[in-house]
């Protein structure tokens, strides 16, 4: 694993800029930790093998930025493009505003060291490249889309980092549209904090490609806030993201809905985490996987509920299917429970089609591939059964009915 | 329109149908009766082609058309339509959207040019209202939340969008109670047609007081042991199906 640090994080002479402390002390912790392995929980089911087999040698030659895909809805686009965004190529809502990160910006004690677990969180600060702000002070009707791409060409390792801050009584709908490129390493932080009584639509549409796509998120709500996150991930060759979202105050409200189109050799693992720290809470979330081929999905889902955050509610369900032989799904819900007058449920299935279902569209009509895709486009979306019909729903099932 | 030739039919290993004969013409209805077990069931599975049904030995033309050559929605293109006795729930996918796909996937294979949205739902609107069903449902998942009886109207629903050239019906009639049977049987009479031909099959004889078929026949142990029209229905509701045994210990003793 040392070898993997070598590449990643070499002992080189880092850039001196406002953010100089603050990586060397991502470095140390980095150093003193290691990347995860085999035996290190929270990754067992996710080798790194793909990334110590690349050299990260550099980033080739950069082609131009690919074209936007047209978006059926009003939205502001932000591009970020191997790891890097131009402000001035986008004209944001009023109300909002993007400004680069400064050292100042950095909680680090609030940074989790949780051993090699959140090393790659570490590693993006300890080679932190571009790092943004995004401040919501307005209900913002208009989405911001934030487009992120990676050249084909692409080898090299970027460590991006945004921030996003909510105030209060404000609203954001971020859509991240993301795929991915060449055999690099994006290695993204997403810090969110969001003010009382606010409010975040969080839509993550994503295809990692051959890139190694890993994020780390955490997201603290306020008093009476709402945390929504919708997720789609077409798959990619190694695709890693946790999401923590932390209800801080009462009547703070966290869902998390995904849903993982898994394909050829694609490995995608979700880590979430939903912490009920005060009461009265709710939260939700819903999780569907279909593997076919040799693909892999892993997801756990974890709910904590801490001592004295009583009048918590919980519900968690996840959906899997087995498309062939050789697909795996590794899924678990976690509940740790310590407060009182608590509901907490979680449900977990994995099965095949539904071979009566699949004779009966048979029987009127629809060929066998025809049934099998409408059955599994019918087992992905129910987790969108909560996005509002719209624009943005309809472009979101569109892209997911061309997956299924 | 239909024949069916001395039909073995073996599910998991065992034989159900045992040598079945029936010839079913244009625009006539035919009712197959008889008791539990004695391949109702297996019957309406086999013409719709459901995988684990096996002919061992017979045939079944439709249309000239040898059957056990054709895939489930090539038998629906060509005209046969199932109305199951248990519906499918289908969660996640929508009522309208399916049966929009599949009408569009049967007019496609047969060289006919696809439905358009608006006049689709039209015509669903219209049979829906006949059945006394709630717009709503189309919204719905295939199924989902459906009252047995809706289930079955469902069924009839989309007969009636299909269009299709012989419908088999297999115990449409159980779990309903008189109310609904009356609404089922309207929407089965309103698609009679000299074109179209109807398999009703049933365990009970009341849907026929109100269906009226041409003529009822009584399956047994995985054959046709009698046939004949309207009254023979009748006397199997004041006898009951114990006359076959009679019937069979005649004809072993004869």
């Amino acid at each position: 694993m040392s070898e993997l640090l070598e590449r990643l994080a070499p002992d080189d002479a880092l850039p001196s800029d406002g953010f100089a402390e603050l990586r060397r002390h991502a470095q140390k912790i980095l150093m003193q930790h290691g990347f995860p392995h085999r035996k290190t929980e929270n990754w067992k089911y996710t080798p790194l093998t793909l990334l110590q087999q690349r050299s990260f040698a550099g980033t080739g030659e950069m082609g131009p930025l690919p074209a936007a895909p047209e978006l059926p809805f009003d939205a502001a686009v932000i591009r970020m493009h191997n790891g890097e965004i131009d402000p001035s190529a986008t004209k944001l809502p009023r109300g909002t505003s993007l400004t680069g990160l400064v050292a100042d910006d950095v909680d680090v004690d609030a940074l989790v060291a949780d051993g090699p677990n959140d090393a790659f969180a570490w590693l993006n600060l300890a080679r932190l490249g571009q790092g943004w702000k995004l401040v919501v002070d307005e209900r913002v009707e208009r989405p911001i889309v934030l487009l992120t791409t990676v050249d084909d060409a692409f080898e090299g390792a970027v460590h991006p980092r945004l921030h996003v801050e909510i105030g209060p009584d404000s609203a954001l709908t971020l859509v991240s549209l993301q795929s991915g490129g060449g055999a690099g390493l994006h290695n993204a932080v997403l810090d969110v904090r969001m003010g009382e009584r606010s409010k975040m639509l969080h839509v993550i549409d994503r295809s990692g490609g051959d890139t190694v796509w890993i994020e780390h998120a955490t997201v603290r709500v306020a008093a009476g806030a709402s945390y929504r996150a919708f997720v789609s991930d077409a798959g990619g060759a190694l695709t890693r993201q946790d999401l923590r979202v932390s209800l801080d105050a009462p009547e703070a409200r966290g869902a998390i809905h995904g849903v993982a189109t898994l394909t050829d050799r694609a490995l995608v693992d979700y880590h979430t985490t939903i912490e009920h720290h005060v009461g009265p809470s709710q939260s939700a979330e819903s999780f569907r996987i279909l593997a076919d081929d040799r693909a892999t999905g892993v997801f756990n889902g974890r709910i904590l509920i801490v001592p004295g955050a009583d009048d918590s509610h919980s519900e968690m369900n996840t959906g899997n299917l087995l498309l062939s032989e050789n697909a795996r799904i590794n899924t678990k819900p976690e509940l740790e429970i310590h407060a009182e007058d608590v509901t907490a449920s979680h449900g977990a299935t994995i099965g095949q089609l539904d071979d009566d279902a699949r004779f009966y569209l048979r029987s009127r009509g629809l060929s066998e591939r025809e049934a099998t895709a409408l059955l599994k486009y019918g087992f992905a979306a129910a987790v969108f059964d909560d996005l509002e019909p719209g624009p943005l729903a309809d472009w979101l099932l569109e892209r997911l009915k061309a997956r299924a | 329109m239909l024949k069916i030739e001395n039909l073995h039919v073996e599910v998991d290993g065992k034989e159900i149908l045992k040598g079945l004969d029936l010839e079913i013409g244009a625009g006539e209805m035919h009712a197959i009766m008889g008791p539990n077990g004695s391949g109702k069931s297996t019957l309406g599975y086999t013409l719709a082609g459901r995988d684990g049904y096996e002919i061992t030995e017979g045939r079944i033309t439709f249309e000239g058309k040898d059957l056990a050559e054709l895939e489930p929605e090539e038998r629906a293109a060509a005209g046969l339509f199932l109305a199951l006795q248990y519906p499918v729930e289908i969660p996640g996918v929508n009522n309208a959207y399916f049966l929009r796909a599949a009408l569009n996937a049967q007019r496609k294979a047969r060289g006919e040019d696809e439905v358009d949205s608006m006049a689709f739902l039209k015509a669903v609107r219209e049979q829906l209202k006949v059945l006394k069903m709630d717009e709503a449902l189309l919204k719905r998942a295939v199924n989902e939340g459906f009252s047995g009886g809706e289930k079955k109207r469902n069924e009839i629903v989309q007969m009636a969008v299909l269009q299709p050239r012989l419908a088999v019906l297999d115990e449409t009639d159980s779990g309903l109670d008189i109310d609904a049977l009356k609404l089922v049987a309207e929407g089965v009479n309103r698609l009679r047609d000299p074109e179209r031909s109807f398999v009703v099959i049933t365990h009970y004889q009341r849907l026929l007081d109100y269906l009226e078929p041409d003529h009822v026949h009584v399956l047994s142990d995985g054959r046709i042991v009698e046939s004949g029209d309207r009254s023979l229905a009748e006397r199997l509701e004041r006898e009951g199906y114990a006359f076959l045994d009679e019937g069979a210990a005649e004809a072993a003793g004869a």
